[in-house]
């Protein structure tokens, strides 16, 4: 029996929401089993100062004004030093320090592995009484760190060992935010969406213009980044009709802010590619109905028309059109240190080599980036709601991953770099008070009564 | 010694939704986007109907029969989203289709239709036992329990857990008898689904009676399983007529 196209739809979809989807759980499950019943760590939750709240101290015998306007400042100071670093940074990769980002950035990964990590663990081993003795957990965590930092900018690793450590470095910053106080915590959320749409979507935002310099040097983005690559298990040539199909058939790169890197394809895949792409952008506007997108057929219809033409004017197979990402970068400035900014380029090499094997086996080598700092932000809502209940925590995941869902399918039909922070973080937001002014008193009601429908 | 309880709680509420979607829908991603649409979607109707229920709320608990509107009210509204799930995804499957035309692949299949049916109820019903056990189990995970002075034979949690595995199933199998009764134009399929629904709510007020949930638990479950022999008899009836 042929295999029907329900296999091979909505691959690449899966391919990001899933490493999402378990950062966000291992975030929840260190903020539940470290924030709610360690005394030691409640203890030493309150005082930390960091960049983020480097105006305004919350303390909960505070007013609700003063908390909203120091949560404000502490928000706008936090942005503003953002965008300053990520201006220094895409300045010094315009003057080629390619060198130096590398190394802050191998530096900055270092770091964070190694402190903020170590102090998770640590945490961990207090808290579940784990016996180990300091220099086993010393070398451990050395050990740790250093193939960390390897397999972020070196070739020879295997991407599911970079994928793991990026979705890691994501963990450990998350569980660092969620320590901030509460409205400060959404305050930043907040400012940092609106940050992050100015910085990738406005002429001379600091993401666009990164973006704009990789492209013109035919680089990939200076940054990092998680990248959803194919898996090149299964049928080559299924996987990469699939994933034009997820998102949105485009045969170039697109990032949604993410970006997708296209390689040199083998042509007749190209062609089979383009074919599709009309159908694929209608049928990703539909999953956009389907989540209460209305009517975007007929533009999705013409656009995606459009599309077609264009690429079969623009032979080039291999544009890559990264994307954003810088944000990533810069929201990963944690706390004082602002480790682990930004991007160092990745390895082209790496990159290359890689692409070089794909393409042997005849497989497009195509994926989605999704900035780190995505990551980052994502969990740190969800770590937030942790702290309330679990069904707010239900409820953001739902609303961030159909949030992640609408900006790929906004992704395959604009194809250019989009910010994946706003319609996340704003459904992830106004579900987390919906739930917990609305839906809270209303389930709890009826379910303690052992009332159900 | 806690948290292997409420775990347990947990499992035994979503245990065979959880091996299903391992099993069936995790092979497929575009079964697990429909799943997480079609919770997203129960989502919503959850908090549009808490948003209408707000200003009543809390409902005295000496009381039955605002229990009884709620319900209504609720399982109503539920079932209309139901019928515009089907709407889109009508849209869907004929672009599925227009899809696999242009790949040179078969249409969707009658199984594939089921599956994606089976993924939409699957989403209801882990909606279901998400919201109104998992989210309350939290302090079962602490050192003690919890009982309701209602039915006080056992521990809230697990009742819930029971009830919710209850729901599941009716959520999941009503699906696709819906899917497949708009399908077919099968009159006696489409209301058999917000009938069956309606009444597992109604029945659930059984509980509401001091020691009701030794009536009412058993209830439910008669029409759980009179909804799952439905649901197995119609699909089997299907592949059968498909396949000569």
């Amino acid at each position: 029996m042929q295999s029907s196209i329900l296999d091979s739809i909505g691959v690449e979809i899966i391919g990001v929401m899933s490493p999402v989807s378990i950062c966000m759980l291992l975030v929840v499950l260190i903020v539940y089993s470290l924030s709610s019943s360690n005394p030691f760590s409640a203890a030493s939750a309150p005082p930390i100062r960091t960049a983020a709240n480097l105006v305004y101290l919350e303390s909960s015998s505070d007013s609700t004004s003063q908390k909203f306007e120091g949560a404000l400042l502490n928000a706008l100071v936090f942005v503003i030093l953002i965008a300053v670093v990520t201006f220094f940074l895409v300045l010094l990769y315009y003057y080629n320090c390619t060198g130096f980002l590398k190394n802050y950035m191998r530096f900055s990964a270092f770091f964070v592995l190694g402190t903020m990590g170590g102090s998770i663990f640590l945490s961990m081993i207090q808290h579940f009484s784990i016996p180990v003795d300091s220099i086993t957990c010393f070398i451990l965590l050395f050990n740790f760190t250093i193939v960390g930092v390897m397999s972020l900018f070196s070739s020879g690793v295997p991407i599911f060992v970079r994928q793991g450590y990026m979705v890691a470095l994501g963990i450990f910053v998350a569980a660092w935010f969620t320590k901030l106080p509460e409205w400060t915590t959404w305050a930043l959320l907040v400012a940092l969406a609106l940050y992050d749409l100015v910085a990738v979507l406005a002429p001379g935002g600091p993401l666009k213009m990164l973006v704009e310099l990789a492209q013109t040097r035919d680089e990939e983005l200076p940054a990092l980044v998680y990248e959803a690559r194919p898996t090149v298990s299964q049928n080559g040539i299924v996987q990469g009709r699939s994933l034009d199909l997820l998102v949105g058939g485009v045969s170039d790169s697109r990032s949604v802010e993410m970006q997708a890197m296209s390689s040199n394809n083998v042509d007749q895949n190209e062609n089979q590619n383009r074919a599709n792409s009309g159908y694929t952008v209608i049928q990703d506007t539909n999953f956009g109905n389907m989540e209460g997108v209305q009517r975007r057929d007929e533009g999705g219809r013409s656009l995606s028309v459009d599309i077609l033409h264009e690429r079969h004017s623009s032979s080039s197979s291999s544009s890559e059109y990264s994307t954003v990402v810088g944000n990533r970068d810069s929201e990963i400035v944690v706390d004082e240190e602002r480790s682990p900014l930004v991007g160092a380029p990745e390895m082209r090499n790496g990159g290359e080599q890689m692409r070089d094997g794909l393409e042997n086996s005849d497989v497009s080598s195509r994926g989605i980036k999704l900035g780190l700092g995505d990551f980052v932000f994502y969990s740190v809502l969800v770590g937030r709601a942790a702290m309330y209940d679990l069904m707010t925590v239900y409820a953001c995941y739902l609303a961030i991953i159909s949030g992640l869902g609408c900006t790929l399918i906004l992704l395959s039909v604009w194809r250019q770099a989009l910010p994946a922070l706003p319609i996340s973080i704003a459904l992830g937001v106004i579900f987390y008070f919906l739930t917990r002014l609305l839906m809270e008193p209303y389930i709890v009601g009826t379910a303690t009564q052992l009332m159900m429908f | 010694m806690t948290v292997a309880a409420g775990i347990g709680y947990a499992l035994l509420a979503l245990g065979p939704s959880l091996s299903l979607f391992i099993s069936v829908i995790s092979k497929k991603p575009f079964l697990i986007l429909t799943v997480l649409s079609s919770t997203l979607l129960w989502l919503m109707s959850l908090i549009v109907l808490a948003g209408v229920w707000r200003a009543f709320l809390p409902l005295k608990s000496t009381t039955w029969w605002p229990f009884a509107i709620l319900i209504l009210t609720s399982v109503s509204f539920q079932e209309g989203l139901r019928i515009l799930f089907w709407k889109v995804y009508k849209r869907l499957e004929d672009i599925l289709d227009a899809f696999a035309d242009r790949l040179a692949k078969p249409r969707l299949f009658l199984t594939d239709k089921m599956l994606i049916a089976l993924a939409g109820g699957l989403g209801h019903g882990v909606a279901h036992a998400v919201f109104f056990c998992l989210s309350l189990l939290t302090p079962a995970f602490g050192p003690a329990t919890f009982f309701v002075d209602k039915c006080s034979q056992l521990p809230f949690f697990l009742v819930s857990a029971i009830i919710a595995l209850a729901f599941v199933t009716i959520h999941t199998c009503s699906m696709v008898i819906a899917f497949n009764g708009y399908a077919e134009g099968n009159k006696v399929d489409q209301y058999f689904v917000p009938a069956v629904h309606l009444v597992a709510g109604m029945v659930t007020l059984v509980n509401f009676a001091s020691g009701g949930c030794v009536v009412g638990i058993p209830l439910l479950y008669f029409m759980a399983i009179l909804t799952l022999l439905h649901c197995g008899k119609m699909v089997w009836r299907r592949l059968s007529e498909t396949r000569q």
